[in-house]
């Protein structure tokens, strides 16, 4: 029989990681519900992310790098995901298989920012220095300290994005963009442009996010593949009827995996999440926490 | 008389390669206001939204308050099937210039946007209006018009019913400070009561002398209501009826389809 | 009924018997290994590609779990063959059996899914695998895979030995089994349910079609050609690597299925020689290789999403096109003579707005009388009407764009009926022509029609071998019976087999009897026929039944009582305001084109309706 306090730890660890992979799925579920297609592109736009920021802690070090760095990722990264609107998903918005083809032009994409970052940084495995180190006791457990201010960070940013959406008018533009294209247009919005800012703001939280791995873990030009097929399971788990809701099935997906990487072993976690994810799909497609109508 | 506020010349359009409207000719005067009429399925709707600039038309002017929103000439043809020609052919029209230069469209069945709230939605609708003056008075008037959306403010437009989802597209619609307000069978699928209160509204917007286009099925409501009737077939304008010549339904009917046989 | 003709009548044939003799002979023109090594690799593409195709093109479900069936057949022969220790032939021919059944497993869950979330599940399913294989390395290796696999051999002569040639032949066996495989299939009633299913799901279910049935068939029938590819992969290379679950391959895999063209076999097989090709040569610049491919596959989808087989079609038919442009200005510029004695006027090309015709006009006469040819035909099948009627009346005839010596037109414009209509609305007037009588032949009849219909000045209008039509497309099957030759009128190329079927059919005779009819289809745009057809369901039908039952023009419809193609009985109940006798009138015991095949008969009854119109003139 496990004791409490090993249930905590683990609880405490699947909350953590559940804060990440809210980070990175709700960059892809706001492009899903906003253009109708599933970005393959995300998990490498997450490792590009990490990469310019590691670039900039070369130069700058210390907490103020690091502060640089993400500022910097994440404009980046920015104008990446704009430009990207325009390269792989504007051609055909009209045409009625744009599922299908953005699918396969954001794998290509993919293709593409893996190898750039291959010639660009090698294969070599980098980290970034974390700014922050220390630890806090909790239920007899040691975490990291760094580990409470991802989470943190994690949830204001998404916080704030959340406020964006909601409350100014672009955001509503963008949100009204998602829901109707044909009447958006009618009211005189610029649908292109917002779905290209949806993307950036997408890219920009991945960035956020690939910082956040990057620092923890090793970054490695293929590093991005793990974090989306995590994020997949994430959005298809919860659904993406709100903004809330694949963050809630990030922490149901970060303590699910913890238990079972717990349980059953590191190799057999992931083999629990996506049975978990064709479970979901088969039993309730829209998601945990969805209906049937997508939105932002 | 100066120069027509709407003018459509040899206007062509449709889904390529379906050619669904062509040889259109009309034009509107300031505060004038013109009904279609025709049959379901013959490119009504498709001819609006094509002036709106949703779809771009292939052949034909359409020239607004003087400015010319489409692209002139006629659109060239393909001369290979495969390519992808949307990427290399700028689009003919765009919605966006038509829409604030005050050429206003209200979709049939319109949906919106069924996650925002009914305020959310009237917030964010005069950026159609591209600066223009008046959208504090207007508002105020759409709350005379539709006590009803003030009642609904904090509603999802998912939860409204047909009648109150076609009050906010017209409030919408009006939000953009139309000089052209085009009405795409604002009273269809609704019930006799609703229909009445919405013909009451649409009734008092006539009055504010805002020009329309109004596409009905009920030839008693379009006649009270325009100063012409278009009688629409087969994608052409077949028929002009002035105001003082109005059919009754049952001679609109005899002039289209001929004898009942 | 769908007109499919037999592979060896069709215009494929012979490309495809050349391109398979090539393949036989190369080892013995390349002998060394990297060639066969090449070409073994663009063969097992083609085969992913290709089957990929039977799921993603043609059944429009969007499987990614394709390259899990190359997956299973490879671990499966590398798990049978080296753990298991069965023998390699049996655990290569136990590979496709697997595939199918982890198909058939994988059909359940995207049973009911749409779009998107096919795609997802699909993923999803592939990396689950993939956790599999990599959790359980005592049986697969894990993540450096398997290694040594046991080889193929018949008795004791191993395939790899002589530079690998067994394996070039036992691969290019699977390809050829797979193709021929997926070309039945496709004819099949089980592929035209694949596809009916793709384009009109409701409809297909409306008529009696399982969805779910057809989505496992669908699966199954991908699942076993790359379960086979995988058997023989592991046999080939002897190495099981988790690397075949990779972006990578996927991306190259796809960019062969898209380069090639989505639904159609032929695309696949030539864009796997392209790709593979390509591939190999950038090989040495590993990232910049992968970046060039994703390019491409970007452009293609992007530009030209037909792929390359589209390209090879569009240049066939540019090709086409050249040709009968090239015969038209031949037959223009030195066979004028000939034309000359067989309808005893001279002719001439006339600027109308829908570009030149070739019109031949007696210009004596003070009543016209206009003829008007039908689909892949010439003016010169009224002859004998020239004869006949060229002493009283003057007679008219022209051919249509892209038909007889007229130069062929912009196919998006000038080829349809309401252009061929405006056409003789033109020489009406160009010509001084007045009221003349207008007589059209086939498809001809809807030009002389829809001539009537827009209000074009006439005095009489004769149909013949044409079944007026109230509402299209639905009273198509009623007044026509349906033939396989209904099919050839809008078919854009036709292979000689079909142009000889098509000629001989529409008036029954012999090439030897009638080479202008033969000839006639030989020239005719291809382009013509295709748009023509096309574009049936935009001319507004219900105006020429008004014309029609309103009684204002005098109207006749003379048939061949043998006629192959029209619905006599519909013809009979159609209701017209005005036929001349009553009903329409057949002329003794011809077929389709009365006016040249009993040309007596014929040429009396017209007179009887010219008298009719003309009663003053008398006896005529």
């Amino acid at each position: 029989m496990i004791s409490a306090d090993t249930l905590a730890f683990i609880l405490m660890s699947g909350i953590l990681l559940g804060g990440l992979y809210a980070l990175m799925a709700t960059g892809l579920a706001i492009v899903w519900t906003t253009l109708g297609v599933f970005n393959f592109a995300h998990g490498t736009l997450l490792a590009l992310g990490a990469y310019v920021a590691w670039q900039v802690t070369q130069s700058v070090s210390g907490g103020l790098g690091f502060l640089l760095a993400v500022i910097i990722s994440m404009g980046v990264m920015f104008l990446v995901g704009f430009l990207l609107h325009y390269v792989l998903i504007k051609p055909f918005e009209r045409h009625e298989n744009v599922v299908l083809l953005a699918v396969i032009t954001t794998l290509a994409g993919a293709s593409i920012i893996e190898n750039t970052i291959l010639l660009s940084w090698g294969p070599r495995d980098r980290q970034i220095s974390p700014p922050i180190s220390g630890k806090i006791e909790f239920f007899g457990a040691a975490f990291n300290t760094y580990d409470f201010v991802i989470l943190g960070i994690s949830l204001l940013a998404l916080l704030a994005l959340a406020f964006f959406l909601r409350h100014t008018t672009r955001g509503r533009s963008m949100r009204a963009a998602a829901q109707n294209r044909e009447a958006a247009e009618l009211m005189g919005l610029n649908v292109s442009l917002l779905f290209a800012l949806t993307i950036g703001l997408a890219a920009a939280t991945a960035a956020l996010a690939g910082i956040f791995i990057g620092s923890l873990r090793f970054i490695s030009p293929a590093f991005g593949a793990d974090p989306l097929m995590k994020s997949l399971i994430v959005v298809i788990l919860g659904g993406v009827a709100r903004f809330s809701s694949p963050i809630y099935a990030a922490f149901i997906v970060g303590i699910a995996e913890s238990f079972s990487a717990y349980f059953l072993g590191l190799y057999w976690a992931p083999a629990v999440l996506f049975a978990m994810m064709i479970a979901v799909l088969l039993i309730k497609p829209e998601g945990l926490f969805g209906h049937r109508s997508k939105t932002l | 008389m100066s120069a027509p506020l709407l003018q459509i010349s040899n206007l062509a359009g449709g889904y390529p390669p379906v050619s669904v409207f062509h040889g259109i000719d009309f034009s509107i005067g300031d505060h004038e206001s013109v009904g279609f009429f025709g049959p379901n399925g013959h490119g009504k709707s498709t001819l609006l939204k094509t002036i709106a600039g949703l779809i771009d038309p292939w052949d034909g002017d359409i020239v607004f308050d003087g400015v010319q929103l489409n692209a002139k000439g006629r659109m060239r043809a393909r001369t290979s099937r495969n390519l992808n020609y949307d990427l290399f052919r700028r689009r003919r029209m765009v919605a966006q210039t038509a829409v604030r230069s005050g050429l206003i469209y209200v979709m049939q069945g319109n949906l919106l946007f069924p996650e925002m709230t009914v305020g959310e939605v009237l917030e964010i609708a005069p950026v159609a209006a591209a600066g223009r003056q008046g959208v504090g008075e207007m508002r105020e008037q759409i709350d005379a018009l539709f006590p009803r959306l003030r009642e609904r403010w904090t509603s999802k437009i998912r939860y409204l019913s047909g009648g109150e989802r076609q009050m906010v597209s017209i409030a919408v619609g009006l939000l953009a400070l139309p000089r052209l307000l085009m009405l795409d069978e604002p009273t269809l699928g609704l019930s006799p009561k609703l229909r009445i209160e919405l013909s009451v509204a649409i009734r008092k917007i006539r009055q504010t002398k805002v020009p329309l286009i109004i596409v009905d099925q009920n030839i008693e409501f379009l006649t009270s209501l325009v100063d012409r009737l278009l009688l629409f077939d087969h994608g052409s304008i077949t028929r002009e009826i002035a105001a003082d010549a109005m059919p009754s339904h049952d001679e609109v009917m005899a002039m289209m389809f001929g004898e009942a046989s | 009924m769908k007109y499919a003709p037999p592979f060896h009548r069709s215009n494929g044939f012979w490309p495809i018997t050349i391109i398979f003799v090539l393949l036989l002979a190369l080892p013995f023109v390349f002998t060394d290994t990297y060639t066969r090594h090449t070409m073994i690799l663009v063969f097992i593409y083609a085969i992913l590609a290709s089957n990929w195709d039977i799921s993603l093109g043609y059944g429009g479900i969007v499987n990614f779990a394709h390259l899990g069936f190359f997956a299973i057949g490879l671990y499966s022969y590398g798990i049978a063959s080296k753990v298991l220790g069965v023998d390699p032939w049996l655990a290569f021919m136990l590979a496709p059996v697997l595939s199918v059944a982890f198909a058939a497993l994988l059909a359940i869950p995207i049973l009911r899914l749409e779009g998107i979330y096919v795609i997802l599940v699909t993923i999803a399913a592939t990396q689950l695998l993939l956790q599999i294989v990599v959790s359980q390395s005592a049986f697969t290796g894990g993540t450096s895979g398997m290694v040594l696999l046991p080889r193929l051999s018949i008795a004791d002569y191993r395939l790899s030995s002589d530079n690998r040639i067994g394996y070039y032949y036992l691969a290019l066996v699977l390809l050829s089994v797979s193709t021929v495989f997926l070309y039945k299939l496709e004819r099949s009633s089980l592929g035209r349910a694949i596809k009916a299913m793709r384009d009109n799901k409701y409809y297909a279910m409306a008529r009696g079609t399982s969805e779910g049935r057809i989505r496992l068939l669908t699966l199954c029938a991908s699942s076993f050609f790359p379960g086979l590819a995988g058997g023989f992969y592991g046999a080939y290379l002897r190495v099981a690597s988790p690397d075949v679950f990779g972006l990578g391959f996927l991306t190259i895999t796809l960019s062969v299925l898209l380069l090639g063209g989505i639904s159609t076999i032929w695309g696949s097989l030539i864009a796997a020689f392209v790709i593979t090709i390509l591939s190999q040569i950038l090989g040495d610049y590993g990232s910049w290789r992968n970046i060039i491919i994703a390019v491409v596959i970007i452009s293609v989808v992007i530009l030209y999403p037909g792929g390359l087989f589209a390209a090879i079609q569009e240049i066939w038919g540019g090709l086409n096109r050249l040709k009968t442009r090239i015969i038209a200005s031949y037959r223009r510029m030195f066979r004028a003579g000939e034309r000359r004695a067989a309808m005893g006027f001279a002719d001439r090309l006339m600027r109308t707005r829908h570009g030149e015709v070739s019109v031949c006009d007696t210009r004596t006469g003070d009543q016209a009388l206009i003829f008007i040819h039908g689909n892949s035909s010439c003016k010169e099948v009224f002859r004998h009407q020239f004869s006949a009627f060229s002493d009283r009346f003057r007679v008219v005839a022209f051919d249509l764009p892209g038909h007889g010596v007229s130069p062929n037109g912009d196919p998006e414009v000038h080829y349809n009926v309401e252009a061929y209509a405006q056409i003789v609305d033109d020489l009406v007037a160009e010509l001084g022509l007045g009221k003349p009588i207008v007589f059209g032949w086939s498809l001809g009849g809807y030009v002389a029609l829809e001539y009537a219909a827009t209000g074009g000045p006439l005095a009489g209008l004769a149909i013949c071998g044409t079944s007026p039509i109230a509402k299209y497309p639905d009273d198509m099957p009623r007044g026509y019976v349906p033939t396989p030759h209904m099919e050839l009128a809008g078919k854009r190329f036709h292979s000689p087999h079909e142009k000889y079927n098509y000629a001989t059919h529409t008036i029954g005779m012999k090439k030897g009897l009638e080479p202008l009819l033969w000839q006639a289809v030989w020239r005719t745009d291809g382009q013509a026929r295709e748009q023509v057809f096309a574009k049936l369901k935009t001319l507004d039908w219900p105006r020429q039944t008004r014309m029609l039952r309103s009684g204002d023009i005098p109207f006749a419809m003379i048939n061949g009582p043998l006629d192959p193609f029209i619905n006599h009985g519909y013809c009979r109940q159609f209701t017209y305001g005005d036929i001349w006798q009553g009903k329409p009138q057949n002329v003794g015991d011809a077929g389709h084109a009365p006016f040249l095949e009993k040309p007596e008969p014929f040429n009396a009854m017209l007179r009887g309706f010219i008298a009719r119109i003309f009663p003053e003139k008398g006896q005529l």
